[in-house]
């Protein structure tokens, strides 16, 4: 009975794998096959990823996109601890509120969002209509949630309170025991939350386009350009994308473990 | 003079009064415990001595100053909370100097007393594990010496073992007791187990309904209970108004409840004469041994009266055996 099952969830399984890797590893055949009408693809080539990066614009557009990602992230990474720090402390009551407000981005659409953006700061030229501080608003905006529910979590898992308080009556102030106590405890929150929002970010196309295409091409602009020029280039630059975004999910969570098992020894 | 002294403090939570007009004093050197069932403000109340929670109204006075308004971390008062407190991003011994760099001690200096103190509670070869790695019983031993390691002037004991196992919890009464001893500590314990209490305290305070219900050393308040609420706290009191007293004894009393404890009750099978004593005759219900003493349940009619007596001292009665009791009035409480 045990086994029959356990053969049922590895074919379902194996079935969600396959699932999401065929758009993968069609774009990886596809782009290093010169031809592929029939079954088997014809004329292995990586000349398609040695243009790729040898073209600076790519190259440019790549390191575009993880500034843009790490800008945000960070941003509101400070703002989200700052602000639970304030109301977990001082104002528990209104957490509920913080909470709905940190929840409001999940229903705006990106559209709608970059059309608000441009309408309210186009038009009254400061240091907020600059493309790419919209940019980056926009984008602590879409995290906001993310990030927010994350860390949240990380708090309720930690006894925060009593840790707290602890460290305040060994002479601590609230803050210093709140960075210095707290936040190392639910890094790995942090972490998690913030390669979410990593992928967020790396996928978007619209509030990028909408709001800074000129300004700040990033690699998203440069797909679509190459969408409509090449298609094998297309999917070399997605392939590439998706292997950027494993590295660097890869490398973060590579040295997370190792800080535990440092820990552990 | 009193080393921590409250004066008419009253705590509210909203419209909950939770400590109402507490006067209070606690001489230096002592293991005072502050008992009582949860929900009785003893916790409240030494918050509010740790800083933790602000006052309503009244004073607080550590060492003749007034520290009322002043923050928890420049009252230089150490605390070991009843869930576990220690940092789990820090070693044991990283947790124990961590109150030591707060206070701008010399990092060398604060390593040699942090391995002292872990010496002194057993933790000698544990410096290097993280919370985590630790038992219960041994996060609470970290936790009391990082609490101890900055000399405080009073150390404040919430509930620290009351998520431990029995076993383990009476040996940690007892070094608990002989560390604050050796230190000569000034040391405050909340507790709702009235046998901790007793085993480790100087002074007992029964708090009850956010007032202190009696003060007195352990002996006392065990043997002379002031009110029935303190009588039915400790030490599991026959406690009974005069109308019962009426009925159990045949006996008028002019007081409005009489208590007696279930071991200076004598029980035999035949009947007992005795002057000044209130008789009683009954039928054993059920018996109970604990540990070294059997507790006989007698139903005297629907009142039901609690006997201890020591194993292998007296006769052994069986469910449905007639019994004779005496109490000597003497040895009863009137209140």
């Amino acid at each position: 009975m045990t086994k029959k099952t356990d053969k049922g969830s590895t074919i379902v399984i194996l079935l969600i794998i396959i699932y999401l890797l065929i758009p993968l590893v069609v774009s990886i055949i596809y782009s290093m096959f010169s031809n592929w009408t029939g079954i088997v693809p014809q004329g292995f080539t990586l000349k398609t990823y040695a243009t790729l990066f040898q073209d600076h614009e790519f190259l440019a557009s790549l390191g575009r996109t993880i500034l843009i990602a790490i800008v945000p992230i960070v941003l509101t990474i400070i703002l989200v601890l700052l602000a639970l720090f304030v109301t977990v402390i001082y104002f528990p009551k209104l957490e509920k509120y913080v909470q709905i407000i940190c929840m409001i981005p999940y229903t705006i659409q990106g559209v709608i969002l970059s059309v608000s953006i441009l309408s309210l700061y186009v038009a009254n030229p400061t240091f907020l209509s600059n493309r790419i501080i919209m940019l980056i608003g926009a984008y602590c905006i879409i995290i906001l949630p993310y990030i927010y529910q994350g860390i949240r979590n990380g708090m309720r898992a930690v006894n925060m309170p009593v840790l707290l308080e602890a460290a305040e009556m060994l002479g601590a102030s609230r803050i210093y025991a709140f960075f210095r106590v707290i936040v190392p405890n639910i890094l790995s929150a942090i972490v998690v939350s913030s390669l979410l929002a990593v992928g967020i970010i790396f996928g978007d196309y619209v509030l990028v386009r909408n709001l800074a295409s000129s300004a700040w091409p990033n690699v998203q602009i440069y797909l679509y350009q190459a969408m409509k020029s090449d298609s094998m280039k297309s999917s070399a630059v997605f392939v590439v994308i998706m292997a950027v975004t494993f590295l660097i999910a890869a490398i973060v969570l590579y040295l997370q473990s190792r800080e535990k098992k440092g820990k552990k020894h | 003079m009193s080393y921590i002294k409250f004066e008419n403090l009253y705590k509210s939570f909203g419209p909950n009064e939770v400590l109402t007009d507490i006067n209070l004093e606690i001489e230096q050197g002592q293991l005072v415990t502050l008992l009582g069932p949860s929900g009785c403000g003893k916790s409240t109340l030494l918050r509010c001595l740790a800083g933790l929670e602000t006052v309503t109204s009244g004073k607080v006075y550590l060492d003749g100053k007034d520290i009322t308004n002043v923050d928890p971390k420049n009252r230089g008062i150490g605390m070991v909370f009843q869930q576990y407190s220690l940092f789990p991003n820090m070693t044991v011994l990283q947790n124990v100097m961590f109150g030591l760099a707060m206070k701008k001690v010399d990092k060398k200096v604060a390593e040699q007393k942090s391995k002292e103190m872990l010496q002194l509670v057993g933790l000698g070869d544990k410096l290097n594990q993280y919370p985590a790695q630790l038992s219960g019983g041994q996060q609470q031993r970290a936790a009391l010496a990082r609490a101890i390691v900055t000399e405080p002037k009073v150390l404040l004991l919430d509930e620290p073992l009351s998520a431990i196992d029995a076993l383990l919890r009476h040996s940690l009464q007892v070094e608990i007791r002989r560390i604050q001893r050796d230190l000569g500590i000034t040391a405050i314990f909340v507790t709702h187990d009235q046998e901790e209490a007793m085993v480790m305290s100087d002074m007992i305070h029964l708090m009850y309904n956010g007032q202190i219900e009696q003060s007195a050393s352990p002996t006392e308040l065990y043997t002379k209970p002031r009110t029935s609420f303190v009588a039915s706290f400790i030490g599991h009191y026959n406690l009974f108004d005069a109308a019962t007293m009426k009925k159990l004894t045949g006996e008028d009393v002019e007081c409005e409840n009489v208590a007696f404890r279930p071991e200076i009750i004598e029980i035999s099978k035949k009947p007992i004469e005795k002057e000044d004593a209130f008789l009683m005759k009954g039928t054993i219900n059920v018996s109970l041994p604990h540990g070294n003493i059997i507790r006989y349940a007698v139903m005297c009619g629907d009142i039901q009266v609690d006997v201890d007596e020591l194993f292998g001292q007296s006769e052994l009665f069986e469910s449905g055996d007639e019994v004779y009791m005496a109490v000597k009035k003497s040895e009863c409480i009137f209140l």
